[in-house]
């Protein structure tokens, strides 16, 4: 039988097969990566691109969570200040209500419940990065102005629209409740009972006044309640972001199962493909000189 | 009944042959390595006997014919082989440029429209920010830009394998001259009789040469060989070549094949020339269709969402993007403006309001109108052009591996065997000596034959 006495061919391109092996095994290695090119895996190409997305949207998900975590918090501890000037006029009010004072006291008392309307005022108008909390969603407006002519002193130029940032995938979070709902609900008022007590005091009728202050008690359940809303907004972030970190390790552990190397078994590959390499080329010279020629001589 | 002059003639042919032989046996080991080159056997055959009386004599040698081995089956299993290696290696080498451009996930139109997203969902936390603004145009310019990039990219590879059809045709026609004038001469030689070995053996080489360049038809017909294109456009036919020609297409802008007036560009199949017209004109179209698609529903779905909403100055909201629909809709991806409070964030007017940003969100997860959400859109380009490649490269390795094998088989049969020449070389080495051995030895008998009686003995 006759046998292709030309096999240098075979051997180059079994060289080649074993060099290519040898260059696949040393990129994953220097990567780390299986799929370098699309070709190498193209659905797992592909899974690559909608895992990164989603990698990407949930790290933007946790920074949506720490953003809106500060305004919240403001929002918060500003309601915080809010419940002890309440309190501090409660207090106020049971003293101007009392049968022993004076209308002179009283009156001295109005100036004081005056002050709180003040702090409360700012209050209202708090901002956090420029922009008013209590607003509504008109942040870039001043929200409570000073009116006297108003039967409870202030005018709300805000409006009673809300904002929501989504912070999970289908998962929003409000972000805000508008002023006129905290410090102008029907459920208590607070700047409507301040301006009731002060008019109450600088008049001197015990009734008012004690009407008045359960007016400001009112207004005080009133924002605790509120605040609720706030408290329960931070703690769901901070549930969130434990939600969100498992999220992150869940991608990446995908997308290390498809593009992930095995290390271990990538120089496995690499070294066989050497040993391969080195075997051909030992017989290829061993071989090529020997023909009947050197026989002969 | 035998003389001496006959045995003479017997050894002086016998040398001739041997001669013969030796030259073949010599041309074969000078051409061991020459490609295409197929092996020389000598044929030997007896002289006709003369028959004195009852006695048969034996004329000697005869050297009938010096004669290539060659198998036309598996030459032609080769030729089409070849057509598809080299075809699936010119698809392999331009896909995988086209594939190179998708290959890494943090770059590129996908990363790039997840960024511009996240700018936007960052902007939800603080719609007023100036800053945050800038920061969803900067995405969008990004986004823009990679759009306009992957269609150049495309665009011009696209190009420089159209460059290729002209100069692949050009070497085409080359080859089938070359071919046509082999032919000729084969021809005659076929016509007389002769064996024209060598000949066909440049013959094939520049038929295997051409099979790399497009897919042929070999018919052997009267008047010798007749090659024709895959889809029987005449290439070669007896001693005539038919060129093949570019030209270019009105609509397209590429270059056309035309065989005598007729366009053939779709019909070519094998060959680099196939691989080149592939590419170029079913698989980059193929994905410069899907990333135009992506672009312009992508601009328009957005565009809507802002139009559901208002900019920071209360307007209502306007285009981001602009886009041009149909072909050149990636190249013309553009922001229809680059002011930062164009965007159209507040669902009430008032620069605060957040409120439309979900609908500007909800551009990512919604599916547009090709039935896929903009980033599985992207992800189903990279795997397609993974694939392309990936077919393209098995494709290549099954014909690498057929070639391999039919050239061995072809090896085994026409390949010379620098062993068995050197068989032959001392066999006929042997042969040729006795042969001159005889000379002597009737010459001697000669001498004492014409001697014979004179007293003279001859001196050896």
């Amino acid at each position: 039988m006759r046998v292709n006495p030309n096999f240098t061919p075979n051997i180059l391109t079994e060289l080649y097969l074993s060099q290519s092996q040898e260059q696949t095994a040393l990129e994953q290695i220097s990567t780390g990566r299986l799929i370098n090119m699309p070709s190498d895996n193209p659905a797992g190409a592909a899974t690559l691109v909608e895992n990164l997305s989603e990698q990407n949207q949930t790290d933007q998900f946790l920074q949506n969570t720490s953003g809106v975590e500060g305004l919240l918090q403001t929002a918060d501890s500003t309601l915080s200040s809010l419940v002890e000037s309440l309190n501090q006029a409660i207090s106020l009010g049971v003293q101007g209500a009392g049968k022993t004072v004076s209308l002179e006291d009283q009156q001295q008392i109005a100036q004081q419940v005056q002050g709180i309307q003040t702090q409360v005022l700012q209050l209202a108008n708090t901002s956090y990065q420029g922009n008013y909390i209590f607003a509504g969603t008109a942040t870039t407006t001043v929200p409570f102005v000073v009116n006297s002519s108003a039967p409870d002193g202030v005018t709300y130029n805000g409006n009673n629209n809300t904002n929501t940032v989504e912070i999970a995938a289908g998962r929003s979070i409000q972000t805000n409740l508008p002023g006129s709902q905290i410090f102008q609900g029907s459920g208590g008022d607070v700047m409507g009972s301040l301006q009731q007590l002060v008019t109450a005091l600088q008049s001197g009728n015990t009734a008012n006044i004690g009407a008045a202050t359960n007016q400001v008690s009112a207004a005080l359940n009133y924002v605790s309640q509120q605040r609720v809303f706030y408290g329960n907004a931070v703690d769901q972030l901070t549930s969130n972001q434990s939600f969100l970190q498992q999220e992150q390790v869940n991608l990446q552990s995908q997308e290390n199962t498809v593009d992930g190397v095995n290390m271990a078994q990538a120089a496995t590959n690499l070294s066989q493909a050497q040993v391969t390499q080195n075997a051909t080329l030992a017989a290829l010279a061993k071989i090529i000189p020997v023909t009947l020629l050197n026989y002969l001589q | 009944m035998g003389s001496l002059m006959a045995s003479m003639w017997i050894a002086a042919q016998a040398l001739d042959v041997n001669q013969g032989a030796l030259d073949a046996t010599s041309n074969n080991i000078a051409n061991a390595n020459t490609p295409g080159y197929s092996r020389e056997v000598v044929d030997l055959s007896e002289q006709t006997p003369v028959v004195f009386g009852n006695i048969t004599y034996g004329t000697g040698v005869t050297l009938q014919q010096i004669q290539s081995i060659r198998d036309q089956v598996l030459t032609l299993q080769i030729a089409q082989q070849t057509s598809q290696q080299s075809n699936s290696q010119t698809q392999l080498n331009a896909l995988q440029q086209v594939q190179a451009m998708f290959s890494d996930p943090t770059q590129g139109i996908g990363a790039n429209l997840s960024a511009f997203f996240s700018s936007i969902s960052q902007l939800s936390t603080n719609p007023t920010d100036g800053a945050q603004r800038q920061a969803v145009i900067t995405a969008a310019q990004n986004l823009a830009s990679s759009f306009n990039q992957t269609s150049q990219n495309l665009t011009s590879i696209q190009q420089n394998l159209n460059q290729s059809v002209s100069s692949t045709v050009n070497q085409i026609n080359g080859l089938t001259q070359q071919i046509a004038q082999i032919n000729a001469q084969v021809g005659q030689m076929q016509q007389l009789g002769q064996d024209p070995g060598s000949l066909m053996d440049q013959e094939n080489q520049l038929i295997n040469q051409l099979s790399q360049l497009t897919n042929i038809n070999e018919i052997q017909t009267e008047h010798g060989l007749t090659l024709t294109t895959g889809n029987g456009a005449a290439l070669v036919v007896g001693n005539q070549s038919f060129a093949l020609q570019t030209q270019t297409n009105s609509s397209t802008g590429m270059e056309d094949v035309v065989s005598q007036g007729q366009d053939i560009t779709s019909s070519i199949q094998g060959g680099s020339l196939g691989g080149t017209i592939q590419v170029r004109d079913q698989d980059i179209p193929g994905i410069l269709n899907q990333l135009n698609t992506l672009a312009s529903q992508f601009a328009t779905s957005f565009n809507a969402a802002q139009a559901k909403g208002f900019d920071a100055d209360g307007k209502a909201g306007q285009a981001l993007f602009s886009v041009t629909s149909g072909p050149g809709a990636a190249a013309s991806f553009s922001l229809a403006t680059t002011d930062p409070n164009a965007i159209a964030a507040s669902s009430d007017g008032t620069p605060g309001s957040n409120g439309n940003i979900v609908n500007l969100m909800a551009v990512q997860t919604s599916p547009l109108p090709s039935g896929q959400t903009p980033t599985d859109s992207y992800a189903s380009m990279v795997s397609q052009s993974g694939n392309l490649a990936a077919q393209a490269q098995a494709e290549n390795t099954a014909s690498t591996t057929n070639v391999n094998q039919l050239t061995n088989q072809l090896g085994s049969i026409s390949g010379v065997s620098i062993n068995e020449e050197t068989t032959n070389l001392l066999n006929y080495q042997n042969a040729f000596s006795a042969a001159a051995r005889v000379v002597t030895t009737v010459d001697h008998l000669t001498a004492d034959v014409l001697n014979m009686g004179s007293g003279v003995t001859a001196v050896s």
